[in-house]
């Protein structure tokens, strides 16, 4: 079967895989004049990687230093440890709890500015990792899939999109809701207001009014089914801060001979690309679908280029499906982000060490122990102004 | 808190095996008033005379299926029972509402503990429900829509994650097991079944008395023996298990059993100082008991077994002889009284010793005997084509063919879990070519074990140094649990191999395979998978 071979061909290609040389030197970010200050925190766009770990930890990194500078103990039981960032980056809003509660913290000195029980009465509401802020930082958005737990059964309702007051402090109610579709994970704020939902389609709501429009149909596309597979989208993390923008991949199959004629049909990864400025769209399959990768991310400086993280570190050009670059992992690693002067990638989740590396060669040149395993929390990109 | 402690301890000793359920209270407390008394804080009576209690009383379910429900029930909604109440418990509703022989078909393999199936299920449930769990712990299960609904609404709380994995987030998942798999659970399994209604008109046998028993253990190998079975109480039993292996080596144990909705045996024995389960049912005539035993702490060292009642012939060991040959022939069962007879071209010898339940006979096939299965006879009771004359094994076959072992062990709290291999003989058949349909099965064979890697990863991972050894009795034992810093990205002892299996067979080796594949714990182990 081809699927197998290409896997057998991944895996001893990491296998091969040279081997990892540590040069310990650090990318250090250039900043131009000498920044402010908050609570003794480098300011005016000085850059931090924020991650979660077990038993339940916000940590801060510096990217200049690559050192953890701070860690905040979150309330509740761990889960999932998503991170959604103000736009100021002094706001890390975390999903904790067993993906129940929302905490937000204040980078500078751990103080929580604001929290969100989302179960009340006999609901149960879990929020699968689908949490953002809005541009102007006044709004928090979840996407919230509440069962009513009755004496003898459940009963389950519909999803909806939960608007929450960011200045509403502690224990914050929704102050809107609307329903939207089953199965949405990673969602983002465009600048004009509506909030991109990802899930089996992409679509954006008005968080005004709750109106809907599709952006791109992928579960529903409208492609002949004996030429394509529809896609299976799906991504735990929201990333794209790094360079404004948000990414859904997806997995579809290509029948190039009698549909199920696996010997003739090409596997590939695509991706829909939202500029969450501008709200262009792109939408592309040409990475053979070679490398499991959880997300992709941008290269700043070219944006036909991209990164993924799994078992390997591979870099792409997306638009002509070529594998610039494979570099071996130590271990499985969920999830990646980068510096905005795109020269330092971030590899993490999993376990406890975020593994740092040059994005032009993927070499390994730095190793940031945490306390605890991420599993599946983010690894988020906060820009402190 | 004392509350707290009295909580803890009633849940852990809840989580007894079903079949360690066999001593029932002289004065158990009435099953409905336990209903009452201890479910309806949340269950509510629903009026109806046929289904009293909501939720409860629209469903049927195995003794196990019952078990894992209240269980869940102490374990997450609160409920506080006593041992002896949830034994009431369970053997009322199992007798009550459980299933009839016949919607157990082809599905007993998960109450049996059985390991590796392949299960083949409708492409609809096996896409929604078995993608997670088995298809048969959904086939044990007879239940109203409304309750098959209620399911589905169940699982969107308990697991709320489900509609997102794979498999599942690729689809309106909640909306396809609501509307389609719901109804068609409903009518594949209904609440109301005639086979139930005529089940329970049926006047259950008694199982007491003696039962020839054959079966098969891995590592220890066939036996045969004798099954004392005495009532002590209604559905209640002890059983006494006295007999030998192929290789003479005595065997003998004793226990309790208890019998559910009529014919669902749960035995507990001690064996050799062994603890034992049988999962067997009893036939509608009460003349057979047929089902798995296995270790109570390693589920995998198993086998079927069979016991029977009145005149008859169990088993033959071996099941083969070739041509030219002369073997000790062992015929096992009950009452076995006569002469024993052989078929075309084999005679019988000598009788080299014999009592009821089993005569040893030297057998010799001529050189020209015909290729086939033969009739053993002994006295007016006969086997149908029991003992294959061969001329040479063309083939063999491992079973199972498709195997998981798991690692573990090492300290840590899930221990490894191994898997046991039997190699099946064929001879080619009048046609000379092996593997096509007349192939004559021999049976199962001795053979000689080896592991190598399944495919060129498997090599080049070097699977073979770590995960794990087989025995000289075909039991694969998995490596330890935990990262291993010696493998490519610190992995576990996990690894894909090729059980192999060598018959010897004169001047012949005859190699068959079988796929193993070695990985990780199951840290989740419902009592049914």
């Amino acid at each position: 079967m081809k699927l197998t071979k290409m896997f057998k061909q991944a895996a001893i290609v990491t296998a091969i895989g040279a081997s990892v040389l540590l040069t310990g030197c650090n990318n250090a970010n250039t900043v131009a004049e000498a920044p402010a200050t908050i609570n003794g925190m480098k300011a005016g766009g000085h850059e931090y990687i924020l991650t979660v770990t077990r038993p339940n930890e916000l940590h801060i990194v510096d990217t200049e230093t690559n050192k953890l500078i701070r860690t905040c103990d979150v309330p509740g039981v761990f889960g999932n440890g998503g991170i959604a960032m103000s736009p100021d980056g002094r706001i890390a809003y975390v999903m904790t709890n067993k993906w129940e509660d929302v905490y937000g913290f204040d980078i500078t000195n751990c103080d929580i500015k604001f929290s969100v029980k989302q179960s009340y009465d006999n609901v149960q509401v879990k929020s699968i990792t689908s949490m953002a802020v809005s541009a102007d930082g006044k709004e928090l958005y979840t996407v919230q899939n509440p069962v009513r737990k009755l004496p003898d059964r459940f009963e389950t309702m519909e999803p909806r999109l939960a608007v929450f007051n960011t200045n509403d402090g502690l224990n914050a109610k929704p102050v809107r809701t609307f329903p939207v579709d089953r199965r949405i994970t990673k969602i983002g704020a465009m600048h004009n207001g509506e909030v991109i939902l990802g899930g089996g389609d992409l679509k954006a709501i008005d968080p005004q009014n709750g109106k809907t429009r599709m952006i791109k149909a992928l579960q529903n596309w409208d492609r002949a089914p004996d030429k394509w597979v529809p896609p299976d989208a799906f991504a735990m993390h929201s990333l794209g801060e790094h360079v404004g923008e948000f990414i859904m991949p997806y997995f579809t199959i290509r029948w190039n001979g009698a549909p199920g004629d696996e010997s003739k049909a090409d596997f590939l990864w695509g991706h829909v690309r939202i500029d969450m400025k501008t709200g262009e769209v792109e939408s592309i399959e040409k990475v053979p679908f070679e490398f499991i990768v959880f997300n992709w991310i941008t290269d700043p400086h070219d944006k036909d280029v991209m990164y993924g993280s799994f078992n390997q570190l591979s870099k792409h050009n997306v638009k002509t499906g070529e594998t610039i670059n494979v570099q071996a992992m130590d271990h499985t690693y969920y999830n990646i982000n980068m510096a905005n002067d795109g020269k330092t990638l971030y590899i993490g989740g999993t376990s406890s060490d975020i593994s740092v590396h040059r994005s032009d060669t993927l070499e390994k040149i730095g190793s940031i122990q945490l306390t605890g395993d991420m599993s599946t929390s983010d690894l988020r990109l906060a820009r402190l102004k | 808190m004392n509350n707290n402690k009295t909580t803890r301890a009633l849940l852990g000793t809840g989580a007894l095996a079903l079949a360690g359920l066999v001593t029932m209270p002289a004065q158990a407390a009435d099953a409905e008033s336990i209903i009452r008394d201890r479910c309806l804080s949340c269950h509510t009576e629903t009026g109806e005379s046929a289904t009293p209690f909501s939720r409860i009383s629209e469903q049927r379910k195995t003794p196990e299926g019952w078990m894992m429900t209240i269980s869940r029930m102490q374990q997450q909604r609160g409920l506080v029972i006593s041992p002896e109440e949830k034994r009431t418990l369970v053997k009322h509703l199992a007798d009550t509402q459980g299933l009839a022989p016949s919607e157990t078909d082809g599905v007993r393999y998960l109450l049996e503990k059985e390991p590796n199936v392949v299960e083949s299920f409708d492409q609809l449930v096996q896409e929604t429900c078995v993608r997670c769990h088995s298809g048969a712990r959904v086939a044990l299960q007879r239940r109203t829509e409304d309750e098959w609904k209620h399911l589905i609404h169940f699982h969107m709380g308990q697991q709320p994650t489900a509609e997102f994995h794979a498999g599942a987030r690729d689809r309106a998942w909640f909306d396809i097991a609501l509307t389609n798999v719901a109804p068609k659970l409903a009518k594949d399994y209904p609440f109301n079944s005639d086979a139930w209604n005529n089940w329970q008109k049926v006047n259950k046998k008694s199982l007491n008395g003696t039962w020839a028993m054959t079966g098969y253990m891995p590592g220890k190998g066939t036996f045969d023996a004798s099954l004392r079975v005495s009532k002590t109480a209604a559905d209640n039993y002890t059983v006494a298990l006295e007999g030998q292996y192929a290789d003479g080596t005595p065997l003998s144990g004793e226990g309790r059993a208890i019998v559910y909705a009529g014919y669902e045996w749960r035995a507990s024995l001690t064996i050799d100082g062994v603890k034992v389960r049988q999962v067997l049912a009893a036939s509608a005539d009460g003349s057979a008991l047929e089902g798995r035993m296995f270790e109570r702490d390693d589920e995998i060292i198993g086998g079927s077994v069979k016991a029977v009642k009145g005149n008859v012939i169990t088993a033959v060991t071996p099941s083969y002889i070739k041509q030219g040959e002369r073997k000790l022939v062992t015929i096992s069962g009950n009452n076995l009284k006569g002469n024993v007879q052989l078929g075309n071209g084999v005679k019988m010898l000598n009788v080299v010793s014999r009592n009821a339940n089993r005569v040893v006979v030297l057998a010799e096939a001529s050189k020209t005997a015909k290729v086939g299965a033969i009739n053993v006879k002994v006295g007016r009771t006969s086997a149908k084509t029991a003992l294959a004359v061969y001329d040479q094994v063309a083939r063999v076959e491992i079973t199972p063919s498709e195997s998981i072992a798991r690692i573990g062990g090492a300290g840590g709290p899930i221990p490894k879990l191994k898997s046991a291999y039997r190699a099946v003989g064929y001879a080619a058949g009048a046609d000379g070519k092996p593997g096509t349909e007349d192939d004559l099965r021999l049976g199962y064979m001795p053979a000689a074990w080896s592991l190598k890697p399944f495919d060129e990863i498997a090599q080049h991972d070097n699977d073979i140094k770590y995960a794990g050894t087989i025995s000289r009795d075909g039991v694969f034992t998995p490596g330890d649990a935990g990262l291993n810093p010696e493998r490519r990205m610190s992995t576990n002892n996990v690894g894909n191999l090729s059980v192999v299996g060598t018959v010897n067979d004169g001047n012949n080796n005859v190699q068959g395979e079988a796929h193993l594949l070695v990985t990780v714990q199951t840290f989740v182990k419902p009592v049914l998978q």
